[in-house]
């Protein structure tokens, strides 16, 4: 290793590391500031100055604490192709990454560094984010010039995969797919992000009502009484609507942070490596080598149903302690028509897109009957009986209510039962399962034995007189189970699994 | 479905043979959990002699209720020791725990990212230790073996590691193979 290898990163880096740490700082340190705002808030007389000099203090802090960050944060590309950081002000760091454990060299362009043609260069450790490593404000040409020397090392290390990659390369010309942002919006509707919104609300939820109780269902009230007269109960007319407009503004978050995040989405696929651009403030750049994807799901929920779209996500190896480093290193494919679907398939598991998306051809077999009854006991029948006491004492409602709940919730056990499935399919040479699962919507894990981490068969005494076991299988992406299959069934599984993972000599990371 | 014919030959997990846990490891679990429970019974006696009202109403049902679930708990303890047990076959690690969910967890060893013994002051004057295997995807550990010996412990380690080495090693030979086959193509 040479001295006059390391390198400091630009000055507009600067700009990163403060809103970096000005984001951590809200995200992480804000709660432990609390003690010290209620102390504010009940002793301190003179709020106003002592607030400014306290945000001044603040602001100060974080440009002094980003500069000396910057001083530090020095970076070096050895010979014996490892990237070296030196980082940290307080507590001094050396981070260690062999080119041989990138997994992905990606590089993010946010909005704040487009004017300046600069860009952050993100190096992925298999599925670690305390070992990621980022070097902001880069050059778009350096930053794709160490990903193309990282990437060709990596091939070069690999020759079997590489030659294969090659011929692959061969024989298949490039796929795009391009999404129109009228699709992206559509995810908005699919996915569950005005939830995740409206959790964030969730803090300030009784102020919120408090407020809406003044502002906004008084005035409806009254003028639904104006113009409605005595037809409805306008109070509740007024809480309707304002449920309505709850709901329709958390839709409308949710169109939104699917636009942030997947703004142009652009996915191409050569040689057997995605790559995926989108974003509205920050172009992210994503790239999955094929041989890296543990599993794929894909998925259809009521709404999506409805709109006839599907989801793909195909994850790579996670450290499993962070969710985070899951969320950044699967790629999603938001929304895909029927074809586009089995376009995806044809290049990821191409038996699988042969079925052209009728599962049901494929003969999923269900779990045992068993945990249909189990289900409809625990899950349906107690918290009926349950409401049906309290029903009958508290509320002394009509028995009416009781039997509703009793079939709703019997209803929803059944379509969870039916949805489990599992199927195993050999082609060439290779294994692969199908595990189905679901309630209203429906998911497809699909994924290849070999790269199972360990099996784990669970079974309680009931169960084993009926000669019955739950499977789990631990994959580097995340658990698959199946509940209540035969005890043999479920054994074989686990043998063949195992036999699998034990005896295949490809890699599987 | 299952398109597998070899299925008839596979190993079956199910006649695995699993060792008991270390002589210790009964004392070890009754010790770790009287350390708990003591010093809680001793916390609600004391919230009793200087809260008469608490007193009053929860005396009797602690003097009843304490001592059967401590008797239970050692009960159960028994138990459950003797239910666990360890394997260690040519490619992997088998696992079995529980009373009322019995479980069999096996980790073949080429997926094993890295090993940890953890020994804690009573494991260490019992003569104990904890053996933590990490694959990769797993919340925390994969398979977390406690009331193994220390040598036992230490053997399994040995064992992982040489796995892990000679695997690395067989891999770098296939590898280098492959390279000195392309260039004699090549050429």
């Amino acid at each position: 290793m040479n001295k006059q290898h390391w390198q400091r990163v630009s000055p507009w880096a600067l700009l990163y590391f403060v809103l970096h740490f000005a984001y951590r700082f809200i995200k992480d340190g804000i709660f432990n500031l609390l003690p010290i705002a209620v102390v504010f808030v009940t002793q301190v007389e003179n709020k106003l100055f002592w607030g400014k000099i306290g945000a001044l203090v603040a602001v100060v802090g974080l440009l002094l604490y980003s500069f000396a960050y910057y001083l530090n944060f020095r970076f070096c590309i050895t010979d014996d192709h490892d990237i070296l950081l030196n980082k940290g002000v307080f507590k001094k760091e050396r981070l260690t990454l062999s080119f041989l454990r990138v997994q992905n060299v990606n590089v993010a362009e946010p909005f704040y560094f487009k004017p300046l043609g600069r860009v952050n260069c993100i190096f992925d450790a298999a599925g670690s984010v305390s070992q990621e490593v980022v070097l902001p404000g880069v050059s778009i040409a350096y930053a794709e010039g160490v990903r193309e020397q990282v990437l060709t090392y990596k091939e070069a290390q690999q020759p079997i995969e590489q030659q294969a990659s090659q011929d692959k390369q061969e024989q298949e010309s490039q796929y795009r797919l391009k999404l129109s942002n009228t699709e992206v919006a559509k995810f908005g509707l699919m996915s569950n992000m005005a939830i995740l919104a409206l959790a964030a609300l969730a803090p300030f939820m009784n102020m919120l009502f408090d407020f809406f109780e003044q502002a906004v269902i008084n005035r409806l009230e009254a003028f639904y009484e104006q113009e409605v007269g005595l037809l409805v109960d306008a109070a509740a007319l007024a809480v309707f609507s304002l449920l309505f407009m709850v709901v329709m503004i958390a839709v409308l978050l949710s169109v939104m942070m699917s636009l942030i995040r997947f703004y142009n989405y652009e996915l191409y696929f050569q040689g057997g490596k995605f790559k995926r651009i989108s974003g509205l403030l920050e172009r992210h750049q994503l790239s999955v080598s094929l041989e890296k994807v543990q599993s794929i799901v894909i998925k259809q929920n009521p709404i999506a149903r409805i709109l006839q779209r599907y989801t793909i996500q195909c994850f790579q190896a996670t450290s499993g302690v962070t969710t985070g480093a899951k969320s950044k290193q699967s790629l999603v494919m938001p929304v895909l028509k029927r074809e586009q679907v089995n376009q995806m398939l044809q290049r990821i598991y191409p038996w699988l897109g042969q079925t052209e998306i009728d599962f049901k051809a494929l003969q999923f077999k269900g779990v045992e009957q068993a945990l249909l009854i189990k289900n409809l006991f625990f899950y349906a029948f107690i918290p009926s009986l349950l409401f049906a006491v309290f029903n009958y004492y508290i509320l002394a409602s009509h028995l009416f209510y009781s039997v509703v709940i009793v079939a709703v919730l019997s209803c929803l056990v059944y379509l969870s039962y039916k949805r489990y499935g599992y199927y195993f399919y050999h082609h060439q040479g290779r294994y692969y399962g199908i595990f189905r699962s679901g309630m209203l919507g429906v998911q497809y894990r699909v994924f290849e034995l070999y790269k199972a981490q360990s099996t784990r068969g669970v079974s309680t005494h009931l169960m084993r007189r009926a000669g019955l076991k739950s499977l789990y299988i631990q994959l580097a992406s995340g658990n698959v189970n199946l509940p209540y299959l035969k005890a043999n069934v479920a054994n074989e599984i686990i043998d063949f699994t195992l036999y699998q993972a034990e005896s295949e000599s490809r890699n599987w990371m | 479905m299952f398109e597998n014919h070899q299925l008839d030959c596979l190993p079956q997990h199910q006649s695995i043979e699993f060792k008991p846990l270390a002589d210790n490891a009964l004392l070890h679990t009754q010790l770790s959990w009287l350390l708990f429970y003591l010093p809680l019974m001793a916390a609600l006696a004391a919230v009793c002699f200087f809260n008469q009202s608490f007193a009053s109403v929860a005396q009797t049902p602690l003097i009843i209720g304490l001592p059967i679930i401590l008797l239970l708990s050692l009960i159960f303890n028994v138990f459950s020791v003797r239910l666990k047990g360890v394997a260690v076959r040519s490619h992997d690690i088998a696992y079995q725990k529980g009373v009322i969910w019995r479980q069999v967890t096996i980790l073949p060893l080429a997926r094993i990212q890295h090993t940890e013994i953890h020994r804690g002051p009573l494991e260490r004057k019992l003569g104990l230790a904890s053996l933590r295997l990490y694959s990769a995807g797993g919340m925390s550990a994969d398979l977390s073996m406690s009331g193994l010996s220390h040598a036992d412990c230490k053997d399994m380690r040995q064992f992982i590691q040489d796995y892990t080495q000679h695997n690395q090693a067989s891999e770098q030979s296939q590898n280098s193979l492959s390279v000195n086959e392309e260039e004699l193509s090549n050429e």
